[in-house]
């Protein structure tokens, strides 16, 4: 009893809901515009991890640049993506038809490329480093590596500003309206190509910056961004396919879920509990815990 | 036109049936290898290929299978072991398919991933609980006889496939892929049908896991439910393209052939060729090599 009541245990589910939170977030954004699930979203992760593990190692800048380098480079990466692939799918009629199935082919192929680039390139060994010396910072309740504290404060932040910029912000609320409802917004007005063309990008640089917190926290390696796309998964079907609020509460639910269940019963039942909980809400509420069912004939 | 093209996967299996005789273990081998992933295959076009549900989640089954031949292994039969896999492998899709095959679009793909994943999980750590890490199965039949079995498993396979395109029920199920509504407007009974061929595609890969656990003499859950199974099926599916026997046919082919000269040394390029393929297909040539061909030479 002790233990579930432990600060230290509810810093840990903290943390690992906001990395969730945030990982989920671009997942989301892309497939609410877009319609298109991305399951190449761990690779972003582990390139933004590669590429803020180079630029601590390799450029010896800290642990800082990273948090605009990875974005950036993971952005870049989702333009390229969107101009080569995703326009040509989008622009053509016969394969539009059965976008669920193609978009989830031509990401499958994206990611097995990235996965296996990366290992061949850089070789498959894990690879770590620790930013801020590995000090231990104090918070009166309990103590967290200064990694693990940055991974929580630039996670929160950028996952709460996402969800009020949906809110209050003009662009945010054109974002909101266009993963409502596409013909709609665009009848309204809203430049819907362009909007999604950033929403790509946009997703794939939270990605991108998800992995360079990731690094701070773990090692990297070529396959590592597979259980943060199961997680990502998870948390959306929990919050809803293209609900970002939704996937900031998914977020802190499969934190505390994971970090308690774990605590609770022992960490081999870490994945069953899980796709466990993930497979029974599929079944149960197919629209997400938190979503809108949606009127079926 | 049509009539040779529907020979070729008659010539082909004739070919398959053939090859003990002329070839030594290794060819055997790679046949035992083709043959497995076109049985796989065309039991995934069944429900996917034809319902346009697309799973992700196929090796759910083909582990099961495995497990319960390792199981039973000393205790049943072989003979009565590997039907009793594949009858196991569809009981268990019957009993999960009716929750599961409500779901659609997206979320079907990400559940039958996410159940497969449970299931692997749930073997892991009863195995760790009994005390198991890893079974080695000592006086499995050799690979001629494995063979054998595989290669009927994969006619079988391919016959279903075309036997079910040419019923009612596949016409249903295609209906079902246009549009569901529609397809259950006009009596289509498509939970019935639905369910029918969640659990008829269970029931081959059920029987090849058992057949490829005895192969390897060896059962690892971490490997017999691999996800990358899963996904090289839908990939072999996809650039053979077509629900019609020649499809997987071609598409188990060709990835075999690419693997055998790219895999022992270079693995990653294979991959990433195979990753390549696919984002070409996709962009390219929707409907596969199948595709290709009847553009090429008309029909």
């Amino acid at each position: 009893m002790d233990l579930l009541l432990s600060p230290q245990l509810l810093a840990a589910a903290l943390i690992a809901g906001a990395l969730y939170a945030l990982v989920a977030l671009g997942l989301n954004l892309i497939y609410g515009t877009m319609r298109l699930l991305n399951v190449a979203h761990g690779e972003l992760v582990m390139v933004g991890s590669y590429v803020a593990s180079w630029s601590f190692s390799l450029l010896g800048l800290g642990p800082w640049p990273a948090l605009i380098l990875s974005p950036v480079a993971a952005g870049l990466l989702g333009y390229g993506l969107y101009r080569g692939l995703f326009r040509r799918l989008l622009a053509k009629p016969a394969l539009v038809q059965r976008i669920e199935a193609n978009s989830l082919l031509l990401f499958f192929g994206v990611s097995i490329v990235l996965q296996n680039l990366v290992s061949l390139l850089f070789t498959a060994t894990p690879r770590g480093y620790q930013p801020f010396g590995g000090a231990v910072v104090d918070l009166g309740f309990a103590s967290v590596t200064g990694g693990r504290l940055l991974v929580l404060i630039v996670a929160g932040i950028v996952t709460v500003v996402a969800v009020l910029l949906l809110r209050f912000n003009t662009v945010g609320l054109a974002v909101k309206a266009l993963i409502q409802n596409r013909e709609a917004a665009s009848l309204a007005g809203i430049d819907t190509e362009k909007l999604e063309r950033w929403s790509f990008i946009a997703g794939f640089a939270v990605a991108g910056l998800a992995g360079a917190l990731v690094s701070m926290v773990e090692q990297v390696s070529p396959f590592m961004g597979f259980p943060y796309m199961i997680a990502a998964f998870v948390i959306i079907i929990l919050g809803g396919l293209g609900n970002l609020t939704g996937s900031l509460i998914g977020g802190l639910i499969l934190g505390l879920l994971e970090t308690y269940g774990v605590a609770l019963t022992s960490p081999n039942y870490r994945s069953i509990l899980v796709y466990g909980v993930f497979i029974a809400v599929l079944l149960i509420r197919p629209q997400g815990l938190l979503g809108r069912a949606r009127i079926v004939r | 036109m049509k009539p040779l093209s529907n020979l070729l996967p008659i010539l082909f299996f004739a070919a398959m049936a053939v090859l003990p005789l002329m070839g030594g273990d290794y060819y055997l081998g790679i046949g035992f290898q083709l043959l497995m992933w076109i049985a796989l295959t065309q039991s995934w076009v069944l429900l996917s290929g034809f319902t346009g549900y697309i799973s992700l989640g196929h090796a759910v089954f083909y582990g099961l299978g495995g497990y319960l031949t390792v199981l039973t292994w000393y205790i049943v039969p072989l003979p009565l072991a590997i039907p009793l896999s594949g009858l196991a492998a569809a009981l268990f899709a019957g009993l999960i398919g009716y929750p599961v095959m409500r779901v659609r679009g997206p979320y079907f793909v990400i559940l039958t991933f996410g159940l497969a994943e449970l299931v692997k999980y749930i073997v892991i750590n009863v195995e760790a609980a009994l005390g198991k890490f890893g079974r080695l199965m000592m006086g499995a039949p050799g690979l001629s006889t494995l063979y054998g079995v595989m290669l009927a498993l994969a006619v079988a396979a391919t016959l279903l496939v075309v036997l079910v395109g040419r019923s009612r029920f596949g016409a249903g199920l295609r209906a079902i892929r246009e549009d569901e509504p529609a397809a259950e407007t006009v009596g289509v009974p498509t939970a019935r049908y639905k369910l029918a061929a969640y659990a008829l595609s269970a029931a081959i890969p059920g029987m090849v896991g058992g057949l490829v656990a005895l192969r390897t003499s060896y059962f690892e859950p971490q490997q017999i439910f691999s996800p990358t199974l899963s996904f090289t099926v839908v990939t072999m599916a996809m650039i053979g393209g077509s629900d019609r026997a020649r499809g997987p046919i071609m598409g188990a082919l060709f990835l075999v052939l690419l693997s055998e000269l790219l895999w022992a040394n270079l693995a990653e390029l294979y991959m990433i060729i195979l990753g390549l393929l696919l984002i070409g297909f996709v962009l390219f040539a929707p409907s596969g090599i199948d595709g290709l061909l009847r553009r090429r030479f008309g029909r």
